[in-house]
This record gives C-alpha cells, structure tokens and sequence, in this order.
C-alpha cells in the first residue's frame, strides 16, 4: 500500500498540452475515482501514473518517492486494462503467473498465490482455459487475479468495465468494491460512467478539459458541485440548470417573467447567474409554496415512467427543466404544472467562472 | 453471388488450377515413366510407372550432399531471417526521430534489384574471406523487406495493451517480442520461414558466383552439373527436378494454413 501525489503534472503532445497543472494527493488504502468525458485526460494521467506515458512536465510521486524516471516495472504497481489485455496464447494459470516468473518467485511461491488469487475470484475451476473460452466477466476476473497476485502497492483501473453488459456491470462493480475492501490496497480507477464513479469511489475526481473540476466524498460532488461543469455531469438526468439574473435581492429567470427567490447570500453580487435543482428536489405543487420554496409554472413536454418513478420533461425560460416524481404523479404531455423546489436545495454559479456561489 | 456465377468461376477456377498444374503433372509423370515430350502417341497416363530413375538420380550425382548443403544453408537463412526480420519488424512499430526516412529507405532499397547488387555483395563477401562457404553463400539472404514490413503489420494488430501489459509484468522488449510479439504472430513467422526457405533453397544466381569447389554446391547448381553431364536421361532429369522442387512444395504445405492467413494480415489490418 503507499499514498500516491501527483504535483504540477503536465501532459503534452507536441504543442498541445492535454493535462493541466494537476495536483492530487491520493491516501494511503484510498479508491479514487478519475471521471469525466471522453478526451478529459483521465486516462493520461493514470498512463502517466503507470509509466506507460511521459511526463511532460511536474512530479508523480509513490509513497513519497518521484517516479518520474522510473521504468513501469519498477514502480510495483498492477493495472488492469478497458479490453483486459490478457495474453490470448497462455492459460488463465500462466496469465496469472507471468509477471511472477519474472519477479524470481519460485514455482511454488507462484502456484501458491495464484491458487489463493483464483479462490478470491472464483476463478480455481477455469485455470486451465483459454482468454478465449471465457465469458466477458470471467475474463475481467483473470485481469484482475494478474493484478492481485503480485500484491501491488497501487492498483490502476482504465474503465475496466465498459466491455460488459449492464447487468454484469453491476455485479462486477460489487466485485471491486468487495475486492478492495478485503486488500485495502491504494486504487486509482479512470472511468467516464458516473455510476461506477460514485459507488466506488471514497473520493471523486471530476476532470474536464485536462483540469480537475473537483474533488471531493460522492455525497460532496453530488451535493455541493464547486463548477457548473461538476453540476451538469454528475447525476442522470443532470442537474436542472437555467440562466437567470440577480438583481440584487430577487433572481428574474432570463425572459423575465418568473421569478425565484433566492437567500440573499447566494447571489450577493447583482448580475448573470445559473440557477440550478437537482431534478429529484423537484415536485410537482399543489396548494400555496410552503416557507422557504419557489416555484415556477411550466408545460410539460414528456413523461417518462421508470416503474420505480416517473420523470417530467418541461422547458423554463427555454432551458430543459426535469423533475422526478412518484409514480402516482398523474401527468399528461401538454398539460400546464407548477413545479416545486425547496430554496435550501437550489444552487448558483456565476455565469462567466462557472463557479458556484456560496 | 447467384448460383450461375459460383458455376462460373469454378469452373474458371479449375481451367486455370489445371493449367497451373499440368507442368507439374508432366515433369512428375516423366519423372516415373522417362517418356520425353516427343514420344508418339503421346499418353497422359504414364506407361510402366516406377521409381527407377529416381534411384538413377540418386547415385548419379552426390545427392546427398547437394540435399545436406542446400538444407543447412535454407535452415541457417530461415534462422537468421526469422531473429532478424522480427526484430526489425518490431522495432519500426515504435514511434523514433527519422522513422519516416527509414521506411522510405527500405522501400526503397526494395526497387533495387539483387542483379544490380551482385558486384558490391561479391567483393563483400570475398572481404569477408566467406567465398566458397556456406556462410557465404546465405548473407546476402539474411533479410528480407517483405518480410520486415509482414512482421510490422502483424505486429501492429496485436493490441498495444498486451504490451504495455507484459512491460508492467516486467518484461524488457526483446522478451516482449519473443514472449507476446512473435507466439501471437504466427501467420507472420510461417510466412517469413515458407518465403525465406524457397528464396535460399531455389537461388541458382548467387551460389553460382561464389562457390568455387563441388563440395560446397546446392540443388540447383547439382540440376546444372547434372544436366551437362547426363545429356540422354530424360527420366533421372525429370526425377532430379522432383528431388529439388520437393522440400519447398512440403514447406509450403506445411504451413499453408498460416501462409495465407500471413499474407492477408496487412491487407485487412483497420
């Protein structure tokens, strides 16, 4: 197990830098999440981390040591890979044994692990096959089990399951968390589905464009988004955002029509903000707003019932506006509704940083 | 494709599988009946088959020499090629300063005919005090272009995650290449062995120029030597050729299957 820092790290590519400057203190039995959309550079930096990339500028340390000029094999550290990369001509034994034989363990320190790694992922009865002869969950399995046999100090996963269906998806996701669980072992995982992000992660890191938007618990990120980048990637559907305008003490959507009151220390500067709810701090009102909610009157445009709860699809001020409510919720496309939100659930960002106002 | 047109090209594909094979067919028949093209009437089915004048050609000339120095000289080029023409291929999947400049070169050099080079590689071979060995006469097949490039673009489709995979496992490149790069191309090595073998093993040009002494001569210069001797052996001729042609036909069979698949590698490659 060691902690793992990234200070100042620069990606580039010719002239185009794609990392920016990025600073990030990963502790010591940590699973951290890097999110964000394809092209974010999230995947880099794990490369970077795992010696499979060049640093172009800035320091990756591993339990306090620069490993910057270190070769990958030399860094103790297992990676499993988007597409599994086993080895198609070796068994699912020699898969798991190979980066051993070249560590000098014996054959019987080798068989040793492997046995107690295939136990673990159940994975004792399927030894002798092929990569081939396997299903796609098996073989993220043995991924994994060629990770977990070499008792690394920092496990690397590069969207380890965007190969699989949903359902196994699911279930593999369980596999990893219970995994880490048990080894307790330092964890960098790169994925763009915020689902995996938020189940696995104890802590989050949102990247865009090369930049970490955020870091911070689940609950945080998802709660209390620092960017409007933050607010609009996490969450399905994403937060509710429309542009508005504080004046000072009331916040006027942008055709002027509605408005939303807002606690004053939200918006203390007058001027063009984001206004945005999340969808399931929406429902939809009957009688007078009790203290402390806004409301604003809508059309809606489509209903989606998911069983469990049903989405409304409106427009305010020409943005899309959703809610999520009960299933009970009787509401038909084209119908008028006023939709309500607690004043406490609401958030502000500035319309030109992006950033949240507190 | 509808019924008429598969009729229609199998059967073009039989005329011209039997085109391609009635030399063939000839030789062997003459080879086991000794009837010469002029024999009247002439039969497609040989008259009195049997294995005489292969024995003929056997004790005629020293054929088991001809046969051990054309077949240690193929085995070293095979070697040599596949160690080689690997290791190229492999190291021009890397990303260098001047790559482009040496793809061009060796494309190239591929335009430059062997004929034209024959001079320089004889006075570099006689500098090398390597006339008239068998070393000699295997240098100048040591590698091959074609071979180079087959081993890039196999090694190319191979996904970058298995080696970036096998360098965390610890392996350094030349265990890469012979751990992951080379089992995982075996269309790539069956091709490069069928290619390098006949190269070697048919090459009358080059064994000419630099052998000197009988002892040290191939199959083709043995066919020549046999030709010019024994002008009135139209069977042990045939029979000889047989004895020549024989060892590629059982390479190539041998590893067909990979051949084929080896030579459409690059073409399908996204």
């Amino acid at each position: 197990m060691a902690t793992v820092e990234f200070s100042s790290l620069v990606k580039k590519y010719g002239p185009l830098e794609v990392v920016h400057s990025i600073d990030l203190a990963i502790r010591d039995g940590e699973f951290v999440v890097l999110v964000g959309p394809s092209g974010c550079g999230k995947s880099t930096c794990l490369r970077m981390l795992a010696g499979l990339e060049e640093i172009s500028g800035g320091k990756i340390l591993i339990d306090g040591q620069i490993v910057n000029e270190i070769e990958p094999r030399d860094r103790n550290i297992a990676m499993v890979f988007q597409d599994y990369a086993l080895y198609p001509h070796m068994s699912v034994y020699e898969n798991m044994a190979f980066s051993l034989q070249y560590r000098g363990f014996n054959k019987k320190e080798i068989k040793t692990r492997v046995a107690a790694a295939a136990t673990t992922l159940g994975l004792t009865d399927l030894l002798d096959r092929r990569p081939k002869q396997l299903s796609g969950g098996q073989r993220q399995r043995v991924a994994m089990g060629r990770a977990i046999v070499r008792d690394p100090q920092v496990f690397l996963f590069d969207e380890p399951l965007s190969n699989l269906d949903a359902k196994l998806r699911g279930s593999m996701r369980i596999e990893i968390k219970k995994l880490h669980r048990r080894l307790g072992v330092t964890t960098v995982y790169v994925t763009h589905d915020q689902v995996e992000a938020m189940t696995l992660a104890d802590r989050v890191v949102v990247m865009n464009n090369g930049r970490i938007e955020q870091v911070g618990t689940p609950e945080q990120v998802y709660h209390h988004p620092e960017t409007l980048f933050v607010a609009s990637f996490i969450g399905s559907p994403t937060m509710n955002l429309v542009p508005a305008e504080h004046d000072g003490t009331l916040l006027r959507l942008n055709d002027g029509s509605v408005l939303i009151r807002q606690p004053e220390n939200k918006a203390a500067q007058p001027g063009a903000k984001m206004f945005g709810v999340r969808p399931e701090d929406v429902t939809v009102a009957e009688g007078p707003p009790p203290e402390g909610h806004s409301e604003v009157e809508v059309v809606v445009d489509v209903i989606e019932a998911l069983g469990a709860d049903t989405l409304v699809f409106a427009t305010v001020a020409g943005s899309p506006f959703a809610a999520r409510v009960p299933p009970a919720t009787r509401l038909q496309p084209g119908a008028s509704a006023r939709l309500r939100f607690p004043n406490d659930k609401t958030h502000l960002f500035d319309a030109d940083t992006g950033k949240a106002l507190a | 494709m509808s019924r008429r047109t598969r009729i229609l090209s199998h059967i073009t594909l039989i005329l011209v599988s039997v085109i391609m094979l009635t030399p063939i067919y000839w030789v062997v028949k003459t080879s086991i009946s000794g009837e010469n093209l002029f024999t009247y009437p002439p039969s497609i089915v040989p008259h009195d088959p049997n294995l005489f004048y292969y024995v003929q050609a056997w004790y005629t000339v020293d054929f088991v020499r001809l046969f051990t120095n054309s077949l240690a000289i193929a085995v070293l080029v095979v070697v040599v090629n596949l160690v080689l023409n690997a290791m190229a291929g492999y190291a021009l999947t890397k990303h260098f300063p001047g790559k482009g400049m040496v793809l061009g070169f060796l494309l190239a050099s591929m335009m430059i005919p062997f004929h034209a080079t024959i001079i320089p590689a004889y006075l570099l071979t006689a500098k090398l005090g390597l006339l008239n060995s068998k070393l000699g006469i295997a240098l100048p097949f040591f590698s091959h272009i074609v071979c180079i490039f087959l081993f890039k673009s196999n090694f190319e489709a191979i996904p970058s995650s298995l080696v970036q995979a096998a360098r965390l496992d610890g392996l350094s490149e030349l265990r890469i290449l012979t751990r992951i790069m080379l089992p995982l191309s075996r269309p790539a090595v069956a091709t490069n062995i069928i290619l390098s073998f006949i190269w070697s093993w048919n090459d009358f040009l080059w064994p000419l120029i630099v052998v000197r002494s009988p002892d040290q001569e191939t199959m083709p210069l043995g066919l020549v030597s046999f030709l010019a001797s024994f002008e009135d052996t139209t069977g042990a001729l045939y029979a000889f050729c047989v004895l020549v042609v024989l060892p590629s036909m059982l390479v190539f069979l041998l590893a067909q299957k990979d051949f084929i698949r080896g030579l459409t590698t690059g073409a399908t490659k996204g």
